[in-house]
């Protein structure tokens, strides 16, 4: 333990670069989940139509799938036979990135979704009464859920943060361009060499208290 | 007082739908969410003239406030009609324009008073100064003079319905449907509520209030409809 806390402290340039890395693929990942994450969840959560309660429970059912399923579904889309093969995203940051959104998406669709079912009915009424249009109507629905959205936003850093199978499959773990924080402790584990791993346990172990601080600090916000 | 027909309703029927094939969407709203199959109020005739302050009074689940959410367009008819200057009152852009409808309980948006106040206003596309001469207005004339800086989830009930009803005044509407306006407030507030509604009635808007309050209705209405079970019962 001693020698993990060392590593970091000393700068490791190997160890902190993988940190960056990995932080710049969870903030893109998270990015790119957001942009037709948001839309969809806000659609989920506000509008009443026909099989919205299916296309919910879809969206639960991918949450729960595996990661390693989520990484052979995108593999079989970005491999040089998939139907995005000629993006040549495989062993690539881009390949990663685009898988972890993948995973991302239904996290930002359900806990969008949540937050605006938990909306009270009467501010809908409110603003339709009051004469928002549809663009201001949006806006204000959005301001309203706001704790709801920076909880997306959170949850889904947290989770493309912490997952491994999606990385290791589609990175391919490649030393200085796809390598990860849970790629390298998987690979540092497996050599028997555990300094790094705890090292970079520990920063994972930071993210997420943090991630639960900031869930907690806007849940206390909220009240 | 004008005396042109606003609304007109013939044989309608208002409640909230438990099966498909019910009322329509309403705009912004979707399609309402089952509750009951129950129908909450059932009438065959009744029209409201432009001008009128109109007072509905009734217990508990006579219909009050879903006729008045209907007025506004807020709720679909599952039978009959309900027209607003002879167009259905669902998806009427000008009902949208010239009414606000003010919960029993008002729903006040996260922010500052202000931002509430102004809400309406700008909404409705007033410019930013008369939006603000009109929010200043609303809050003086309820004795918030000073509240525009609050946070809106600080404010008391009776706070809040003041805000709401300041809300719904400086919207620029000048048909006001007020779910019992009076319900939250003590009687120093009651008494700034009842004056703003006369002035407004005295200047020629339509209002339509729901009250369990028999003194404020004779205080304040120029016409009194009772309710009971959903029914009118007599005028």
């Amino acid at each position: 333990m001693k020698e993990a806390f060392l590593l970091l402290a000393s700068g490791d340039a190997e160890t902190w670069a993988t940190v960056l890395r990995s932080l710049r693929f969870s903030f893109l990942s998270t990015l790119f989940a957001l942009l037709p994450g948001i839309p969809a969840g806000v659609a989920l959560g506000s509008r009443e139509f026909r099989g919205r309660r299916s296309l919910i429970a879809v969206v639960n059912a991918l949450m729960a799938l595996p990661t390693v399923v989520i990484g052979l579904f995108v593999y079989s889309l970005i491999s040089r036979s998939g139907p995005l093969g000629f993006m040549s995203l495989m062993y690539e940051p881009g390949g990663v990135i685009f898988g972890q959104a993948f995973l991302a998406f239904p996290i930002v669709v359900s806990t969008t979704q949540a937050g605006l079912s938990k909306l009270d009915p009467r501010f809908r009424e409110t603003i339709v009464t009051l004469g928002a249009g549809p663009w201001r109507r949006l806006a204000s629905t959005l301001f309203e859920a706001r704790a709801a959205l920076v909880a997306a936003v959170v949850t889904t850093f947290g989770r493309v943060t912490g997952e491994v199978g999606v990385s290791m499959m589609l990175g391919g773990n490649i030393r200085g361009t796809t390598r990860t924080m849970t790629t390298t402790i998987a690979l540092d584990y497996n050599k028997g060499e555990f300094d790094r791993a705890v090292s970079l346990g520990l920063v994972l172990l930071v993210i997420a208290l943090v991630v639960n601080l900031a869930l907690h600090a806007l849940a206390s916000h909220e009240d | 007082m004008k005396t042109e027909n606003l609304w007109s309703c013939r044989d309608l029927e208002l409640g909230y739908p438990a099966r498909r094939g019910g009322p329509g969407r309403v705009p912004g709203l979707g399609r309402p969410r089952p509750a009951s199959a129950a129908p909450a109020f059932l009438v065959e005739a009744f029209d409201i003239l432009e001008g009128e302050c109109l007072a509905l009074v009734g217990p508990n689940g006579s219909g009050k406030t879903t006729l008045l959410k209907a007025l506004n367009g807020l709720l679909a008819p599952r039978a009959g009609s309900l027209l607003f200057r002879g167009e259905p009152a669902t998806g009427s852009a000008p009902l949208r324009r010239r009414s606000v409808y003010l919960h029993q309980s008002p729903y006040i948006l996260a922010g500052s008073v202000s931002y509430n106040v102004l809400y309406g206003a700008r909404a409705r596309g007033l410019e930013a100064d008369e939006a603000h001469g009109r929010a200043c207005a609303a809050l003086a004339l309820l004795g918030l003079g000073d509240f525009g800086h609050r946070r809106s989830r600080a404010l008391s009930g009776g706070e809040a319905q003041r805000v709401a009803l300041a809300r719904a005044l400086a919207s620029g509407a000048d048909i006001l449907l007020l779910d019992e306006p009076t319900a939250s407030a003590d009687s120093a507030s009651a008494d700034l509520v009842l004056a703003a509604l006369r002035a407004r009635r005295d200047a020629g808007d339509t209002i339509v209030f729901s009250t369990h309050d028999p003194d404020l209705a004779e205080a304040l209405a120029t016409r009194i409809i009772r309710f009971r079970d959903g029914r009118i019962q007599g005028e």
